[in-house]
């Protein structure tokens, strides 16, 4: 009961969380133009960015998943509490973008973590990085109400 | 005098700054490189654009029954530099502006614009050889059309004819 309606009214604020799994920071510029810059300004879905990975339930993952910061990402993914909805930010996370094939790389990521929404491009335009946060969103919210988290 | 009043002057007049999307449409200027696209009737599957892609988005696939070559661009892999449109011969892969390319990720791997390319055949013995589209015959081929549309080995042969009749005729000249 008590559950059913803090399911209900918890998708009014939905908290995004950057992961940078060693991105050439062009997506996190991006990333944070959509939120910082009024002119794009996500917080208009109801969502903002929070600092901790303990507080997120949206994942926005961008770069390739070097080996140096493998585990280190994948230890902040599993302090994230379920249900998270991930968004792979740019080419990097899901082919490995101008990384492919290199020996530090790891991608594609969704061999160590599940990927919902795909944004593609080297970096995203904006309006389509608000575009997938609106994707994930639908997704977050359909989660909630089936209480189904993303490893299921 | 205070300042902020000159900015909260400009701002009244100017209106919100903030872009419509996604509530409303956004603009997109038209040289926006986005999805790339191909046109299979202008192709000529020369694999320059294969070549200059360095995120290696660009795939070719025969047809088992070698019909054709299945051309694929992966968009989740393309990093829309456009180089692959500049190098075309025949302007038959092209960046359009539309950006709208955010998807689930069941379809991840699945995301690409594929198109089948037919293979043309040889104008004299008819065996398989890259596509000729007539847009193309008329661009690329403009100084021999007929030599254009053969194999490489009946483009020899007509070659070799070719220049064995015109030292007859000069044989002939010195007698
Ligand atoms: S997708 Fe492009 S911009 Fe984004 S992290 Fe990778 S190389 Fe950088
Ligand atoms: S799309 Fe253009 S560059 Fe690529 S194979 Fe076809 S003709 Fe050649
Ligand atoms: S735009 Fe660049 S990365 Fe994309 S397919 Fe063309 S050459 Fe490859």
């Amino acid at each position: 009961m008590l559950n059913k309606f803090i399911n209900k009214i918890a998708p009014r604020s939905p908290w995004l969380y950057r992961l940078n799994a060693g991105s050439c920071n062009g997506c996190d510029v991006e990333l944070a133009t959509v939120a910082l810059i009024p002119r794009y300004d996500v917080e208009r879905l109801g969502c903002k960015y929070c600092g901790s990975p303990r507080h997120a339930d949206i994942v926005l993952i961008s770069g390739p998943l070097t080996s140096r910061v493998r585990d280190k990402v994948l230890r902040v993914y599993d302090e994230i509490p379920h249900p998270k909805v991930t968004l792979a930010c740019g080419a990097c996370p899901i082919s490995g973008g101008v990384y492919r094939d290199s020996y530090t790389v790891n991608s594609p990521i969704d061999q160590y973590i599940p990927i919902d929404v795909v944004v593609p491009g080297c970096p995203p335009r904006p309006h389509a990085i608000i575009e997938g946060v609106a994707l994930a969103l639908e997704i977050w919210r359909k989660r909630l109400e089936e209480g189904t988290c993303s490893r299921s | 005098m205070l300042p902020f009043l000159k900015v909260l002057v400009r701002n009244l007049r100017q209106g919100p700054s903030t872009d419509p999307f996604p509530f409303a449409p956004t603009y997109t200027p038209a040289r926006f490189r986005g999805r790339a696209e191909l046109d299979e009737n202008q192709c000529i599957l020369c694999g320059i654009c294969r070549h200059v892609c360095a995120a290696g988005a660009i795939q070719f696939r025969a047809a088992e029954d070698g019909s054709g070559m299945e051309f694929r661009v992966w968009h989740n892999s393309c990093t829309y530099c456009g180089l692959c449109a500049h190098y075309c011969p025949t302007k038959a892969i092209r960046m359009t502006n539309d950006w709208h390319l955010s998807h689930k990720g069941e379809d991840m791997y699945s995301f690409a614009e594929t198109k089948f390319v037919k293979l043309g055949s040889c104008a004299e013995c008819g065996a398989t050889i890259q596509p000729r589209p007539a847009a193309i015959v008329e661009k690329l081929g403009a100084r021999y059309p007929e030599r254009f549309m053969l194999c490489p080995k009946c483009k020899r042969e007509t070659l070799a004819n070719h220049a064995a009749s015109r030292k007859v005729i000069r044989v002939e000249e010195a007698r």
